[in-house]
């Protein structure tokens, strides 16, 4: 950083002050006037001086060694004024909180050596800025925020908690952060966490929240700030060039099951148009490529033809010279297919267990069909209370309590809270269908006819799959990590002479359709074999048939172990790397599931000059007072310093 | 002839009256004198017998001795004969410094040894080393000379320019006498005092070398940025007076002061440093007594 000067004399000042170092010279040019002087015999002194003139070069040396101390004095005097100051940085108030965004898109490269490490440069700036008495306090965010360091006056622990915050995965929320900033800033915590401690009560000053960030996140209300008042430092240079893999997906090919198909989404974050190469690796042999330009801004969809895929990892990378290597790979585990197990309980209903039986059925489904006499039985209630079955579909019963499994309540609704029905309507007319849910894909419900329905009730959370003009007709809701599913209308009923149907459902094509879709959602897990993937840092719920310990071997090679939860779900909360990971029992590898980030908002690297936060929005570097670093002071003094090395240098100096 | 003379004070001359040159050396006079030398003559102090030979003075024959043994013995005596003393001044420009200059107590120097020659009855040769090497210059013998003495000495003017080894070699041309010889100068030479000495050493002579240096040349007060020009030669050293400059400038008086003593005492002649101030009267009881010059 350059000094800044101030101008401290008028011209004629500085031209009398400019006209002392050629006035020194040549006061050294001109010879030194002696005195005469009369003495009985010089023979003593040319002796005398004649010692001293062995070394007479070191005496010449020393005299111009003068006058360069001099011409140096007059230097510094001239500098001191000019009055150089550096710019410094001023903190505001005295107590501070170091907000530090170590989210993934914070290992950009376009700052050296990446964002992150600008940003703690920067704190670390900040910390060396604080005055005695100041007290800091280091958070350190991504999508949750964790307190590096606790308030402290202590400088020196405040660079080592920000030294040591290291880098993520994962996506940004300033939120959390937010808060527990604004907890420690707010006066009467504070005052109760001193009662608490047994300390002095602290003084209700805001606290100033220095955010050291690139802004990628989003907007945040007002009142999360409490008695913080914000300054945003934007790390990151504007439009840096990126290129992300927003999805990676395995679907099964439309015409042909067996067939697998990858489906990705590029986006270009970067001003320019970018021309990429994509490859696409199956257990790290290459299975295909493709090279995509993309305009700047847009997304771009590619999809690659597998054929065939028992199981495997897929990898998708973007070779693009981009300053973000995070988002340029993604992962997709395709693990092999289980068929689920499907209890029907059921006084017997042919259509239903028709379908179930179909060649597609079979394949992904093992099904077993009980009547509802069953339900009373303790193998029933061992099995359900052991997860043994994926997907218990009850027909027109329901059990006491709820199974560890999926649901399929058809006739009836699920015995816990927040499920209800409504009184009986008689022909219900369909009128909308969800056909993004995967259970309802690919279905045409226009020429179902329901011949009585009863509303359902949508339980918190959840989805209408199939609403009618008399209420939802189809409703899912999760429980725990289970769905459960129920209809309002019946699909057969017994009456005297056998079956009779009470919808035209079953002889549409939509129900096998729906039936497949059902099996393969809340069966689990294998229709979709790609779609076991997690985002960095949040859990996944791992299912294992076998009960006892499992363990996760991460991406790097590290293994975790887990005990069983319940009923043979575990969940795996140790995403914090990106990749694949192997769930391993007995020695064998069971599945695989992948995390990604396909974060858009990491990806977009460009930093936020400004940061919503409501109605209010902070500028960048709004918040800085610049101050004035004078050093002519120092200057001073050591002008003076020469000085008196001059004047001793003098009085040592012998003769010419 | 004046009879009074500033050089020395009569409470002075009264204390030199009891005392008496000395000789570390017997060398042979040139006239009858209360010296004993070398030559056998006629004085009271028995010295050797010797046999007659004809021609002898019979006077000195032993009769004694020849009564006894039949056989003539002559019997010898010590002769007792006067002492030559020298005093040579350096009378240069140099000499004109200080206060009382070195010059007027190198003159009161020498007065006071002639004067206490004269008394007893020496030959008293005072010169300046600027005398030309032919000139004569007049001996003093007798407490009758005094005056003339003094006023011999008061004659000498500084200002002379001939080195101090021309000025002795000239001395020694002049006086091939034996006896003692007091040099008294500031030895500051540019071609060194050495060869002068050489030429009084040569002499044979009972060699006195006083030198004399003023309070300004032992403790100079000089101060600043000083263009230094010698009176003799005008040669000009510029200084600037610092306190190691003048440590340097003791160090080096103090060296030249120890090799002259050194050069002095390894060839038999003695060495006296004077300071212009010292009274002459200690300088004659305390300095020159202890060097044994003077009894």
């Amino acid at each position: 950083m350059w000094p800044t000067w101030m101008n401290m004399l008028g011209w004629w000042q500085w031209a009398i002050l400019l006209a002392v170092p050629p006035a020194i010279i040549s006061l050294y040019f001109l010879k030194l006037r002696r005195r005469p002087v009369e003495v009985p015999s010089t023979y003593l002194w040319s002796r005398s001086i004649e010692d001293l003139h062995v070394n007479s070069i070191w005496q010449r040396l020393r005299r111009n060694l003068l006058l360069l101390l001099q011409l140096l004095l007059l230097l510094l005097l001239i500098v001191a004024l000019l009055r150089p100051a550096w710019r410094g940085e001023q903190l505001i108030g005295h107590r501070l909180v170091f907000l530090i965004d170590n989210s993934a898109s914070m290992k950009a490269t376009d700052e050296r050596p990446n964002r992150l490490e600008r940003a703690k440069r920067r704190a670390l700036a900040l910390v060396d800025e604080m005055r005695s008495g100041d007290v800091g306090m280091v958070i350190s965010f991504a999508d949750t925020a964790r307190i590096e360091q606790m308030r402290t006056g202590d400088r020196a622990a405040l660079g080592r908690a920000i030294r040591a915050i290291k880098p993520t995965d994962r996506s940004t929320s300033l939120v959390e952060a937010l808060q527990v900033a604004a907890a420690q800033a707010d006066p009467r915590q504070i005052a109760q966490a001193a009662e608490e401690e047994n300390t002095t009560a602290v003084d209700s000053l805001p606290a100033t929240a220095y955010i050291l960030s690139d802004g990628g996140f989003g907007p945040v209300s007002e009142s999360t700030l409490g008695n913080l008042r914000p300054v945003y430092i934007p790390i990151g240079r504007s439009s840096p060039a990126n290129v992300a893999i927003l999805t990676f997906a395995v679907r099964r090919h439309e015409s042909q099951e067996d067939y697998l198909r990858a489906l990705a989404r590029l986006k270009n974050f970067s001003p320019k148009k970018v021309d990429v190469e994509v490859t696409l690796r199956l257990d790290g042999k290459l299975k295909d490529a493709d090279r995509v330009a993309i305009e700047p801004g847009q997304t771009r969809r590619i999809a690659f033809d597998l054929g065939e895929v028992d199981s495997g990892v897929l990898r998708l990378s973007v070779a693009a010279s981009d300053c973000f290597a995070v988002d340029d790979e993604a992962w997709v585990a395709v693990n092999p297919v289980r068929p689920a197990e499907v209890l029907l309980v059921t006084p017997g209903n042919q259509p239903l267990e028709l379908a179930l039986t179909t060649r597609s059925a079979a394949k992904l489904a093992h099904v077993v069909v009980e009547p509802t006499s069953f339900l009373k039985t303790q193998q029933y209630a061992t099995a359900a209370a052991g997860g043994a079955d994926d997907l218990i579909i009850y027909d027109r019963c329901r059990p006491t309590t709820m199974p560890q499994a999926n649901t399929l309540f058809i006739g009836n609704v699920p015995p816990g809270e927040g499920w209800s029905r409504g009184e009986p309507v008689a022909a219900p007319r369909i009128i909308d269908t969800d056909p993004t849910h995967p259970m309802m894909q690919w279905l045409a419900m226009d020429d179902v006819v329901l011949r009585e329905g009863r509303p359902i009730g949508v339980p918190p959370g959840g989805d209408i799959l199939i609403d009618s003009d008399a209420g939802p007709m189809l409703v899912i809701a999760p429980r725990e990590t289970f769905q459960d599913a129920a209809t309002g209308f019946l699909l057969v009923e017994e009456e005297e002479g056998g079956q009779v149907g009470r919808t035209t459902w079953p002889i549409r094509p939509s129900f096998p359709m729906f039936v497949l879709n059902t099996l393969g959602y809340l069966g689990g897990g294998v229709q979709e074999p790609g779609h076991r993937s997690a985002r960095p840092g949040h859990p996944i719920t791992l299912e294992a048939a076998t009960g006892g310990s499992i363990s996760v071997v991460h991406p790097d090679g590290q293994a975790t172990r887990l005990e069983a939860v319940r009923a043979g779900r575990r969940r795996f909360s140790a995403t914090e790397q990106l990749g694949v990971y192997e769930v391993r029992s007995g020695g064998r590898t069971v599945s695989r599931f992948a995390v990604n980030l396909f974060d858009p908002r990491e990806s977009d690297l460009a930093p936020r000059g400004a940061l919503d936060m409501g109605a209010e929005k902070i500028a960048g570097r709004s918040g800085w007072e610049a101050a004035r670093r004078e050093i002519w002071r120092p200057l001073l003094l050591l002008g003076l310093f020469v000085l008196i090395v001059e004047w001793y240098i003098y009085n040592q100096r012998v003769s010419m | 002839m004046s009879t009074t003379s500033t050089l020395l004070s009569p409470e002075l001359l009264a204390r030199l009256e009891k005392m008496e040159l000395l000789s570390r050396k017997i060398f042979r006079g040139r006239m009858k004198g209360e010296r004993r030398s070398r030559r056998k003559g006629q004085s009271v102090e028995f010295a050797d017998f010797r046999n007659y030979v004809p021609g002898d003075d019979l006077r000195f024959v032993d009769w004694n001795t020849y009564a006894r043994l039949e056989r003539l013995f002559l019997k010898l005596f010590l002769e007792e004969e006067d002492l030559h003393f020298y005093a040579l001044l350096d009378a240069s420009a140099s000499m004109d410094f200080g206060e009382p200059t070195k010059l007027r107590y190198a003159q009161q120097l020498a007065a006071a040894l002639g004067f206490v020659g004269l008394v007893r009855g020496d030959r008293v040769k005072i010169e300046t080393l600027g005398q030309a090497a032919a000139a004569r210059s007049s001996v003093f013998r007798g407490r009758r000379s005094m005056w003339r003495l003094f006023d011999h000495i008061e004659s000498f003017v500084p200002g002379e320019t001939v080195s101090l080894a021309q000025g002795v070699k000239n001395f020694c041309l002049r006086n091939s006498g034996k006896g003692i010889v007091v040099l008294i100068g500031d030895l500051m030479d540019k071609a060194g005092y050495e060869p002068a000495l050489r030429y009084l050493l040569a002499q044979q002579m009972d060699v006195y070398v006083v030198q004399v240096l003023s309070a300004e040349e032992i403790d100079p007060e000089l101060v600043g940025d000083l263009r230094l020009v010698d009176c003799e030669d005008g040669d000009q050293a510029d200084v600037t007076v610092s306190a190691p400059l003048m440590k340097r400038y003791k160090q080096t008086l103090a060296a030249f002061v120890e090799s002259a003593r050194d050069f002095c005492t390894r060839r038999g002649m003695v060495y006296l440093l004077v300071r212009n101030e010292v009274p002459l009267e200690e300088m004659i009881t305390d300095y020159l007594a202890q060097r044994g010059l003077i009894r």
